[in-house]
């Protein structure tokens, strides 16, 4: 609302993000490019109406997220989290890629769609998510925050089930090449940062 | 449903160095933490990473438990006309309440309040309106305040104070509840009054006042240092949230055993268990019997506190007495005739209970659905000494508890309380949770001697004015800050009877005449129709967009300088930071407008700290005396708003006391306290008698009766029973109870339709409904189901009680003042195991679906309140929703997993 953001660079779509249809966000709001290595954030000032009565200046984010290799599809078992950091290694990176036994999921890749990624950071306050990752019946969810009992839905693009995070717990997007899964952008701010890409 | 998806921004600014930052406290929830708002102008250079570079003087990215601001923690305001950025997050320096600077998700998101008229918030109420032909027409304040004037003063004249009708919210700040009340009952001064969660203005634990009970004498701090906190009707964990995680789960954690009295387990109460706590999952309106049982364990077992009991419970000549209380009517009298609720003292209150069959624990536990193992640890965990040494037990109630039978459910709770030796030790309270913050400041009396209504025996009763209203007596509603209809019990019932006085009335204003228009609508009461004029910050359907005659926009939290005070009596002052919209005004102003034009004085209030220094004086008996502040603040050369503003979000505990000698205002920790001594006395200077305007009154040491100790009360099932048996479900039908959910500030005041994120989240109507009975009708999760009732009873006429029995439903029934309605409500349906087999739970209110449209329009026959928790229905599928196979919105995962 308050951010204009910049949409000079084209989106590419690939394959699952296709497949994924209308249960997804809409990807266009992310500017993520294929290929290529991390690109730093940087903003630039636009002067909105210039010359006027109402001009007024705002920032734009020129937002460029890193591709990253999180992991490999065939080695991930069911309802086993595996670690790893995104965007970078910085402070409050920590996130985790699970494959959640063959229930679909928004945002999730892999043959059933059911391998998703998210920060372990609860938005809350920050507490540790490691460790609350919990499947019962059709649900998937992580949590209770041992601080205080945020729980998330991981089926549902990390929304809040029951607590006090300001913000659904940031999914980080991913992508399949082959048996590769990359990381290639965040869904949401994690927590003790003001720009993801900023650390 | 549509929905518009939460877009989830990746980035946030954080405030600069010098950035302004005033002090505040939630719009929201009874707890009240303590906030801070960041604010600077649109376009000057946002903080940096580094401490040095922002206001909160940390590194980012920050740290567990640091200063984070989420994107909805972000928004523009305009301030002196110009746009500003604010920040709003919960003060990490405050020393009370909300430590470690804790939050909810609904105060978390403080900021998405702020009229923007880029968002959500654009249709705050701007400029007063008035219906013309249908629509509602922009019309200046003075034209507007002149018809609401002219009509409501010839309302009076003609045909009386009883029909003008006043229904406010009861907690919108202590300067707009002083005005409003000021207005209501001590000028217009009619019967026909009430707040906006009762249909009555009546106490709404009667068991508790008639105990000698304060709802909030406790101290926060009291509900995490008992050794067993009984927990009835709330997961304190959803509805004032902070209290739990900042107050109840160290206490758990240190040890304290917790027992949960409610029908159904959300994150809190899954955490109480998991924590070796323990769940007594009662049918609802089944209360009163476990806690009979509950009580003859611990008395059977000689577990009872005799010295407290020896000290502190009135006996018959103790309870009997109150000359100088009032004859009639008062609660004394309720207590002391009839020989319903009267004890002598313990002895006969044992005697009473053990002779009633339904207390025998096997039967209370087989009508409560619970397995009876629970009673008796019940029992022992809230009596039974250990090591020689008795428990500390504390118990808080809430809604779920009281308003499934108000009036037995108060008197059981208060009595298992007293047998406990809970109320008036450290640790050892007796309380409401609570709701709503403590906003309300009466500026008059009730003119109970005006009301029609009578019950046997006594004087007058306070008016119901939903059945009043519905008899058609009601010529002028006035409504402040509140649906009315949705809040109340038979919605559609209500809403009914408003289209038909309002709507179909053929005098409707069809110029723009004001001439005409005032002509027109006093025709219309005048011939038996109703005239609607609505003071609010948003206009609410169907009472704002579908019947008011005139509306007046509202200025709210944030737009100008409030007071309030929290649950554990602590006054804050809530400081304005950015402009209300359009012309827009706090409501006591409105009122005041309004007052003038009618010819009443004493509303020439120049800003919101005169309206409150007057008010002082009147605050000075209750629970939150703040007069002593004025006196301090005068004396320092300052107004009473200044001199709070200095205390910050750690505000000061009502009632106030203040130390001539030494210059400092002090607090008052807790209510009942019966181990104040001594020192403390001597530090508020106070050791030789009250000095000055300083008022130490009974309660803050004892109770308040006559004598200030406690009245033991029985609390027979009977006055209860034939209507919860004839409401038990019967069939197909399944229990339709209803409440609050944490994401969700009540029933949606100003969040919820206007925060994509938590929309996503709750989209529309819910109802949770238990595997097993959900299998039995096909329903999975995402289903869209019908709830629907044909014996929704309700109490159709205003009548006189002669004989005692004349309020007992089932003789309400026989002589022919029920009528059942139909009702059916939709929504999304929620298979969880959460609530109890047998009993569905659906949003309490749900603008377009109440849920109180299915649930019983009888108020408790003692007390006059709505039951709002005892409701039946059967319920079916009728379709699929979008959220039962989309993954964007709503959530079906259970809300109990730990």
């Amino acid at each position: 609302m308050s951010e204009i953001t910049n949409t000079a660079q084209a989106v590419k779509k690939d394959e699952s993000a296709e497949a994924h249809g209308k249960c997804m966000l809409n990807r266009r709001k992310f500017l993520m490019y294929s290929g290529g290595t991390a690109a730093a954030a940087s903003t630039v000032s636009i002067t909105l109406f210039a010359g006027t009565a109402q001009a007024e200046t705002r920032k734009a984010s020129v937002q460029g997220y890193p591709r990253k290799l999180v992991a490999k599809l065939s080695q991930l078992k069911d309802h086993q989290p595996v670690n790893f950091n995104y965007p970078d290694d910085g402070k409050n990176s920590q996130a985790m890629i699970v494959k959640m036994g063959n229930v679909q999921a928004g945002g999730g890749v892999g043959a059933k769609r059911d391998v998703v990624a998210f920060s372990y950071m609860c938005t809350h306050q920050g507490g540790p998510l490691q460790t609350t990752y919990k499947h019962v019946g059709d649900q998937r969810v992580m949590g209770q925050c041992p601080l205080h009992l945020s729980t998330y839905d991981l089926r549902r693009h990390g929304i809040i089930v029951s607590g006090q995070a300001y913000q659904s717990l940031p999914q980080v997007l991913l992508e399949v090449e082959g048996d590769n899964v990359y990381a290639v952008g965040i869904m949401g701010l994690l927590f003790g940062r003001q720009d993801n890409l900023s650390a | 449903m549509t929905i518009d998806y939460y877009q989830a921004k990746d980035h946030a600014p954080i405030p600069p160095k010098n950035a302004d930052v005033l002090t505040t406290a939630c719009d929201y929830c009874i707890v009240a933490c303590g906030y801070k708002i960041y604010r600077w102008p649109v376009g000057a250079k946002d903080g940096g990473m580094k401490a040095s570079e922002n206001a909160f003087g940390v590194d980012f990215p920050s740290n567990m438990l640091q200063e984070w601001v989420a994107p909805t923690q972000h928004n523009i305001c305009t301030h002196k006309g110009k746009k500003h950025n604010v920040v709003i997050i919960p003060d990490k320096d405050t020393n009370f309440v909300n430590t470690n600077g804790d939050s909810s998700i609904r105060g978390g998101l403080l900021a998405q309040k702020c009229y923007n008229k880029d968002t959500k918030t654009k249709d705050r109420l701007k400029t007063p309106l008035v219906r013309v032909n249908g629509v509602l027409t922009p019309m200046s304040w003075n034209d507007a305040i002149d018809i609401a004037a002219e009509v409501g003063s010839h309302v009076l004249k003609k045909h009386g104070e009883a029909a003008y009708g006043i229904k406010t919210y009861s907690y919108q700040y202590i300067e707009n509840t002083y005005a409003i009340t000021k207005y209501a009952l001590r000028h217009v001064n009619t019967p026909n009054f009430t707040f906006h969660d009762t249909p009555a203005d009546v106490t709404s634990t009667p068991g508790f006042r008639d105990a000698g009970f304060d709802n909030f004498g406790p101290s926060y701090d009291d509900w995490g240092s008992a050794e067993t906190l009984m927990i009835c009707g709330t997961d304190p964990y959803e509805t004032k949230t902070v209290l739990f995680t900042q107050h109840i789960m160290p206490g758990i954690a240190n040890g304290m055993k917790v027992i949960a009295l409610n029908p159904r387990e959300t994150a809190g109460i899954a955490y109480i268990k998991k924590m070796g706590g323990l769940h007594l999952d009662i049918y609802p309106g089944s209360d009163n019997l476990v806690l009979g049982a509950i009580a003859r364990v611990v008395m059977q077992n000689g577990w009872e506190d005799s010295d407290w009991i020896k000290h502190w419970v009135n006996n018959k000549w103790e309870s009997n007495s109150g000359f100088g209380q009032g004859t009639r009517n008062t609660p004394w009298q309720w207590r002391t005739t009839w020989g319903k609720f009267q004890t002598k003292g313990y002895e006969d209150y044992k005697k009473w209970n053990l002779k009633q069959a339904e207390y025998d624990p096997e039967a209370a536990a087989k009508k409560a659905g619970i397995d009876v193992k629970k009673i008796y640890q019940a029992a022992e965990w809230l009596a039974k000494p250990v090591n020689g040494k008795r428990p500390k037990t504390s118990i808080g109630i809430e809604k779920g508890f009281y308003w499934s039978n108000n009036t037995g459910n108060t008197n059981a709770i208060s009595s298992l309380a007293t047998i406990c030796g809970a109320g008036g030790r450290p640790g050892q309270v007796v309380g409401r949770f609570g709701g709503h913050q403590r906003g309300g400041q009466k500026g008059g009396g009730y003119p109970r001697n005006k009301s029609a209504q009578k019950v046997p025996g006594r004087r007058r009763q306070a008016l119901d004015t939903d059945r009043w209203m519905y008899s058609g007596h009601t010529r002028f509603a006035h409504v402040i800050g509140t649906t009315w209809i949705q809040s109340m019990t038979g919605s559609q019932g209500l809403a009914a009877k408003f289209e038909e006085l309002v709507v179909k009335n053929p005098n409707q204003v069809k110029s723009n005449n004001k001439a005409e228009i005032i002509a027109t609508l006093k025709k219309r009461a005048d011939s038996g129709g109703m005239v609607v004029i609505n003071q609010d910050i948003y206009l609410r359907d169907p009472i704002g967009a579908k019947f008011a005659d005139v509306v007046f926009p509202a200025a709210t939290w944030g737009e100008v300088d409030f007071m309030r005070a929290n649950g554990e009596r602590r006054l804050r002052l809530y400081q304005a930071f950015n402009d209300a919209p359009g012309e827009a005004k706090p409501d006591w102003e409105i009122i005041s407008l309004l007052a003038r034009k009618m010819g009443f004085d004493g509303f020439d209030w120049k800003s919101s700290n005169e309206v409150a220094e007057e008010a002082s004086r009147f605050s000075r008996k209750g629970r939150k005396a703040f007069h002593m502040v004025k006196v301090a603040a005068h004396i320092e050369g300052k107004t009473l708003h200044q001199k709070m503003r200095e205390f910050g979000t750690d505000g000061i505990q009502g009632p106030t006391m203040y130390n001539y000698k030494t210059g400092m205002l002090h607090g008052t920790k807790r209510l009942h306290d019966t181990t104040v001594g001594e020192k403390q006395f001597t530090a508020m200077g106070l050791e030789n008698g009250p000095v000055k305007e300083n008022r130490y009154g009974k309660k803050m040491t004892h109770f308040n009766s006559q004598t200030g100790k406690i009245n033991l009360q029985k609390h027979p099932w009977s006055l209860f029973g034939d209507l919860w048996e004839w409401l038990s479900p019967k069939k197909d039908e399944l229990w339709m109870s209803n409440g609050r959910v944490n994401e969700v500030w009540q029933s949606g005041f100003d969040d919820v339709e206007r925060r994509d994120y938590i929309s996503q989240r709750w989209p529309g109507n819910w109802v949770e409904i238990h595997p097993d009975d959900a299998k039995k009708r096909g329903i999975e999760s995402g289903d869209m189901v019908m709830m629907y009732s044909e014996r929704v009873p309700v109490f159709k006429d205003t009548i006189l009680g002669v004989h005692g029995k004349d309020f007992q439903f089932s003789e309400l029934m026989k002589n022919g003042h029920i009528k059942l309605d139909k009702a059916s409500i939709t929504a999304v349906a929620i298979v969880t195991p959460i609530t109890k087999p047998g009993a569905m739970y659906g949003n309490f209110l749900d603008m377009k679906q109440p849920t109180n449209s299915l649930t019983i329009r009888v108020p408790d026959n003692i007390s006059g309140n709505y039951n709002y928790k005892m409701g039946v229905g059967k319920v079916k599928k009728i379709g699929e929703s979008e959220f039962k196979k989309d993954f964007r919105g709503m959530s079906f995962a259970p809300r109990n997993i730990t």
